[in-house]
């Protein structure tokens, strides 16, 4: 039984035409043309119980939108959509005991209160017990180190302790699925690794099924073995990491550095891409040969100083997957 | 209904920490319940006019100067900014309902303005400006149900017109109309017994008047014992008007509903 199904799933806006200047403002109000923009359009994809799922894509691919419809609070314009059996928006307040949800650009703690009281509201509003709330609470302050502000109210809190915050206060009602707007916005790498490390065992050891959306590619190495790319509101990939590397990661940029100029290099599967006097980037294409093949080929006719493989992290399998995109367009 | 309590309690002490602005609006309160008194000493001398003399009127506006600081429409500018931010988001993902969230957060502003703002102000106008008392017990009893029914409408309204900012993206426009059909419809400022009798009639059609004449009026004995039953039915009947609009627009607001930025 999947967690939840996404089927065919569209959501316009409507976007009225405003015109530039003082006397476009005045002609503003007596037009009502608009535009429809498609922030996510017929997408179709299903999410198992406990899995991880990393919800990427550039800006204004539609992912906030995703989530806010996931989560109850935006009326999609098409398609089917179903959490844990029911239709979000129309069971918002019973999909919302279910559910966490962390906007990482938007605070749900209480601006002027001791980060202890929000947690005590939090428990009033979602009818938690007290063994299960103590018991998730003490989890959470020492998993995620609050106990030290925890007195403090949030308005002092730096971002990286308010972060840890909102994402206690997200599991406290033991929720069985827990959303993330881009959680690791903004946030230093000590308090990034924090969360991620904590997510990784909500996920492991609490079977909480995960999807965040992000753009830190680390965020998905660490925390989600499956990713589902989006691009203009439409699903590009959905698959494991490891796929879509071996997919877009039959190409390689390797810096070599000569002693002397060498000339035109005339290997195949090797593109020149810059220069920078006697250092050289190019993209070798390894489906021909492997890379260490085709640097000795070099080596063998010229004197190389210097040889560095660039690393095929995720960020680079992205962003060639976005350029990809882009090209094709 | 103790989750709701909550958030009363956190509007309530929110307010605690602008402390200093109480001695403001004890101000405030007091120079406009003079200037009042002033304008009524001025128009009706030592008699009376319409029967009604200046005690009465001093006490008038005093009731509705009081009233003024707990009505609830004020919900419409705290609605538009969590629409402008998009915080409306954080409110709806949460179990609970939106308008009884509005109406107890309101509340718990309402009891801090009750204690700190309306109770002192009453014993100050009582000892600078003197009040008549209530013209029976039964209107007094009748005045209380009238305080609550004016309560009422006033969150109704401000709901409504928060609602209407779903469409519009902007409550400011409608938030000024509604300042000004309650100034004047209320009678707040000027009793409804000295409107021409065309204007009595769109007085009497609109529910405004609940939120200060009609509460005033029963109070001071100006309406009848016989007709008190009908005025308070009426008021409960706009009440269910007004829920079955906002119930309906609700439904509607939120297909509409546009969460701003990011």
């Amino acid at each position: 039984m999947s967690i939840i199904s996404v089927d065919g799933l569209t959501r316009t806006y409507r976007q009225y035409r405003r015109f530039p200047g003082v006397m476009g403002s005045i002609r503003s109000l007596f037009t009502r043309e608009y535009t429809e923009e498609t922030a996510v359009r017929e997408l179709t994809f299903s999410i198992q119980e406990g899995e991880a799922v990393g919800y990427l894509g550039p800006n204004g691919a539609g992912k906030s939108t995703m989530i806010k419809m996931m989560s109850g609070i935006l009326v999609p314009s098409s398609g089917e959509l179903h959490v844990l059996g029911q239709v979000p928006h129309q069971a918002r307040k019973e999909n919302s005991m279910q559910i966490g949800v962390v906007f990482g650009q938007r605070s749900q703690l209480w601006w002027d209160l001791p980060v202890k009281d929000s947690f005590d509201l939090h428990k009033y509003i979602y009818k938690i017990p007290d063994a299960t709330f103590e018991k998730n609470l003490t989890f959470c302050l020492e998993m995620l180190a609050i106990k030290d502000f925890i007195e403090k109210p949030v308005r002092q809190l730096s971002l990286g302790q308010r972060m840890r915050v909102e994402i206690a206060m997200a599991l406290l009602h033991d929720p069985k699925i827990l959303f993330l707007d881009e959680p690791t916005i903004g946030l230093d790498v000590m308090a990034k690794d924090q969360i991620r490390q904590f997510l990784r065992t909500v996920n492991r050891e609490k079977k909480v099924t995960i999807v965040l959306t992000t753009h830190d590619m680390k965020d998905i190495e660490e925390i989600c073995p499956r990713m589902i790319v989006v691009n203009k509101g439409e699903l590009v990939y959905d698959g494991s990491v490891a796929k879509l590397r071996e997919k877009l990661g039959n190409e390689r940029q390797v810096v070599i550095e000569f002693r002397e100029e060498p000339g035109i290099i005339d290997v195949q599967g090797v593109t020149l891409l810059q220069e920078e006097g006697l250092r050289k980037t190019f993209l070798f294409t390894r489906n021909e040969s492997s890379v260490f093949e085709l640097v000795s080929q070099i080596a063998a006719k010229h004197y190389v100083e210097d040889v560095s493989i660039e690393h095929t992290d995720i960020e680079s399998v992205i962003r060639r997957l976005y350029q990809q995109l882009a090209a094709n367009q | 209904m103790r989750t709701y309590i909550s958030f009363s309690a956190k509007a309530f002490s929110k307010q605690l920490a602008y402390r200093s602005e109480v001695w403001l609006r004890l101000l405030g309160n007091f120079v406009t319940i003079l200037i009042q008194a002033e304008i009524w000493r001025a128009v009706i001398g030592h008699g009376h006019v319409e029967g009604i003399t200046v005690e009465q009127m001093i006490t008038y506006s005093i009731i509705n100067t009081l009233l003024m600081s707990l009505l609830l429409h004020g919900i419409s500018g705290k609605v538009d900014e969590s629409l402008k931010s998009g915080s409306i988001a954080s409110e709806l993902i949460k179990p609970i309902s939106y308008p009884l969230f509005l109406l107890f957060d309101e509340l718990g502003n309402t009891i801090y303005q009750l204690l700190f703002t309306v109770f002192p102000t009453f014993i100050i106008a009582l000892f600078f400006f003197g009040m008549v008392p209530p013209a029976s017990l039964t209107h007094f009893l009748v005045f209380l149900i009238a305080l609550l029914i004016a309560l009422i409408i006033s969150f109704l309204i401000g709901y409504l017109i928060s609602l209407l900012a779903f469409w519009f993206m902007n409550h400011f426009a409608l938030s000024w109309m509604l300042r000004g059909f309650i100034t004047i419809f209320s009678g707040t400022f000027l009793p409804i017994w000295f409107f021409p009798s065309s204007w009595v009639t769109v007085a009497n059609l609109l529910p405004f008047q609940y939120m200060g004449y009609i509460p005033a009026a029963i109070y001071l004995g100006s309406i009848p014992v016989q007709e008190l039953f009908m005025i308070i039915v009426a008021g409960g009947g706009w009440i269910v008007g007004l829920l079955i609009l906002v119930q309906l627009l609700w439904t509607r607001a939120v297909r509409r509903l546009v969460v701003q930025g990011g």
